[in-house]
């Protein structure tokens, strides 16, 4: 389990990080999400040591993390990082060595590893010569090569198309589930967080805002909203309820907010006197919603 | 590769054998990376063929070309066959041929003087014309000449006897004899140590900068966040030192081999003893002298985020590698001058300046191990320093660190990057 502790980091005036906390747990896949600018990197630089932190600490299995425990870390950083004119595989083979391989594993996990990520049939050219997104994926392959303890992806998806996507989903869910590697990586793709991870993580201005599982997330966040669509009844027939508001008519109906005090079994008996109900559902937060909400924007 | 079965094959469970625990061996990685990557650079085969072909040609020219006694061509003007005789006598003497080319017309021997025919012309009334200046040799035996013409006239006057005459003035003047004799080789070994300061300069500088620009590389490229993530930065300096550094004196031991073998085969060099003397310790010097260096090269590329800054971040250590070059230059000329010696102790400049002096057979055993001692004394010194402001600065991106900045912001281990995210 990765812990970060009360971590805060200031850059001149500018407070990055602001009394930071949270877990990566053993086979989970943790979702750090947040608006641009809102600490996920510095939080993740942190961890992997390249920055130090003002306050605060970071634990691995339940220890200080120090140089030796970092070697078996697997890292992804912002500002993705190769040698430009170093072939494929060499670069893989070397950094999987100075992640403490010897010659012969750290060759084979190389081919591996690029095989997974299918850019096997770049092995021999040098980095600089191929498409950001197979450079993308040598990126990845760098961060897997070693058979890290620990995953630390900041932004691994972005640059990646579809099948890209879809792959690199695969090797995290094997990753945190056959090998019980904790993953954490930071994204903007709401969805895909939302699909592949056990737990987030919501980061705004250097503060964690939020933190979970996503259904704890929605059961703590979520506004009661029904979607309800109703035949043969005029409009704003619910106008007369007490405690309901619209929040969006749609060609599926209309959403209805319902204040804690109202019983959605009133509600539905009420649109039942009013037509024919053809829908009548709880509506689910999307991450993407539960996002906007608790950052506000 | 949405294949599936192929997923499921290769991430298949295969845990690697135990990893070191620590980083402490990483910089032999680092250097080996660093050593064959360069092996490899078309720069390193281009530089190593223009030097070789340099030295072949200077070989070459040395052994074939040149190299003998100096000769004039002297014209003259209605001179008498006894004055012509003495002055080339008077050449002979000191080992310089004269050639005498007689005219009877003085404007066709100007003529002569102007196309560069002639060196000099013998008028009659005993001037000597050049175009823009007469050699200072020929007019030296010219003039010794003429003066024993008259001398030995005015004695035949007095009716001293000509043999006695003859002995007067071939009797040897004044033998010169010294304290410390000169090695009778030092114009030879001159001549190496010339080469060979060129050489190590070439050397010291061209490595270094190779340093500072690997430096810069890993940074631009942003690939020492990952490489600090992973070791620490004094393995990755030390390791990129010593490969680089390794690489230098693989290349240096191999031009050494390649310019003695060639001088012995074409005779330009008869005996090899010196020359791999001079060789071993220039070979010495630079292996110190870049443990020297090295690490402030690699702080000057680690203040700077792009290629084009470098040139000013190397300013003081270009300078201070240059000055001794040049004081080394002058130091075969007079190896035993106040400067020479000083640059030849102190550790800024030793590496250059102190093999032009046991070269030339110069230097003393206590000035020779106090040089080593301040070197190597100096070195330890640095390299921490330079260790300690490269950490701090290796990871900030942006405008250039300030060397303060860098030096605070590595109290710690580790590194503070100015990027914020």
């Amino acid at each position: 389990m990765l812990e970060l502790t009360g971590l805060r980091r200031t850059f001149g005036d500018l407070v990055a990080l602001d009394d930071v906390s949270f877990t990566v747990p053993e086979g989970t896949i943790v979702g750090f999400v947040g608006p641009n600018g809102a600490g996920k990197t510095t939080a993740m630089r942190i961890a992997l040591g390249v920055l130090t932190p003002d306050a605060g600490e970071v634990r691995w299995r339940g220890e200080p993390v120090d140089a030796q425990m970092r070697r078996r870390f697997g890292y992804m950083p912002e500002e993705r990082g190769l040698y430009p004119r170093m072939r494929v595989l060499d670069q893989l083979v070397y950094l999987a060595r100075l992640h403490g391989l010897a010659r012969s594993d750290a060759r084979r996990r190389a081919e591996q590893t690029i095989e997974v990520l299918g850019v096997a049939d770049r092995a021999k050219d040098r980095v600089e010569a191929l498409s950001l997104g197979n450079q993308q994926r040598v990126q990845l392959a760098s961060a897997l090569v070693h058979e890290p303890d620990l995953l630390v992806l900041d932004e691994p998806f972005s640059g990646l198309d579809p099948v890209g996507v879809d792959v690199l989903s695969g090797v995290l869910r094997r990753q945190a589930t056959n090998h019980g590697v904790p993953v954490v990586f930071s994204s903007h793709q709401l969805e895909l967080v939302e699909r592949l991870c056990d737990a987030v993580v919501l980061i705004d201005g250097g503060r964690i805002v939020a933190q979970g599982t996503i259904d704890g997330l929605r059961a703590r966040r979520e506004r009661r909203r029904f979607l309800v669509k109703v035949r043969g009844a005029g409009d704003g027939w619910y106008d007369s309820i007490p405690g309901v508001e619209l929040t969006e008519a749609t060609a599926d109906g209309v959403v209805l907010e319902l204040a804690d005090d109202v019983d959605e079994q009133r509600v539905l008996d009420l649109a039942r006197a009013s037509g024919d109900v053809e829908r009548f559902g709880p509506v689910r937060a999307t991450l993407a919603e539960l996002f906007r909400e608790v950052v506000g924007a | 590769m949405s294949d599936e079965a192929r997923h499921e094959r290769v991430s298949e469970p295969t845990r690697v054998s135990e990893p070191r625990p620590t980083d402490r061996g990483a910089w032999r990685l680092v250097a080996a990376r660093d050593f064959t990557v360069r092996l490899r650079d078309k720069g390193f085969i281009i530089s190593t063929a223009i030097t070789l072909t340099v030295l072949s040609t200077l070989i070459l020219l040395g052994a074939y070309g040149g190299g003998d006694a100096p000769t004039y061509r002297l014209g003259v003007v209605r001179v008498t066959d006894e004055a012509i005789t003495a002055i080339e006598e008077a050449g002979a003497g000191q080992g310089i041929e004269i050639f005498t080319v007689p005219f009877g017309d003085e404007l066709v021997a100007t003529a002569s003087v102007r196309t560069g025919d002639l060196d000099a012309l013998l008028l009659a009334d005993g001037g000597l014309l050049g175009l823009d200046t007469v050699p200072a040799e020929l007019a030296q035996i010219v003039r010794d000449a003429a003066a024993r013409g008259r001398i030995s006239a005015a004695l035949d006057d007095a009716g001293v006897a000509p043999s006695q005459i003859e002995e007067l003035l071939d009797r040897p003047g004044v033998e010169v004899r010294t304290l410390e004799p000169q090695d009778p080789n030092r114009d030879q070994n001159a001549g190496i140590a010339f080469v060979a300061v060129l050489l190590a300069y070439g050397q010291l500088f061209g490595y270094g900068v190779w340093v500072a620009t690997g430096v810069i590389e890993e940074k631009a490229s942003r690939v020492v966040e990952i490489l600090l993530s992973t070791i620490r930065p004094r393995q990755l300096l030390a390791g990129k030192i010593a490969g680089i550094g390794l690489l230098g004196i693989v290349q240096l031991v191999f031009i050494a081999t390649f310019a003695i073998t060639l001088s012995l085969a074409t005779g330009a060099l008869e005996l090899p003893g010196a020359a791999i003397g001079i060789a071993l310790v220039v070979l010495a010097w630079f292996v110190m002298g870049f443990a020297f260096y090295a690490g402030l090269f690699a702080v000057s590329g680690s203040l700077v985020s792009r290629m084009e800054e470098l040139q000013n971040a190397m300013v003081p250590i270009n300078l201070i590698i240059f000055v001794s070059f040049f004081i080394s230059i002058g130091a075969l000329q007079d190896p035993g001058s106040t400067l020479a010696t000083a640059a030849s102790v102190l550790p800024f400049s030793s590496a250059l300046a102190m093999p032009v002096r046991i070269a030339l057979g110069s230097a003393t055993a206590p000035q020779i191990v106090l040089s080593i001692v301040l070197l190597l004394a100096g070195t330890a010194a640095l390299v921490p320093l330079s260790a300690r402001i490269y950490s701090g600065a290796v990871l900030k991106t942006g405008s250039r660190v300030k060397l303060r900045d860098a030096w605070r912001s590595a109290a710690s281990e580790r590194t503070h990057p100015t990027t914020e995210g």
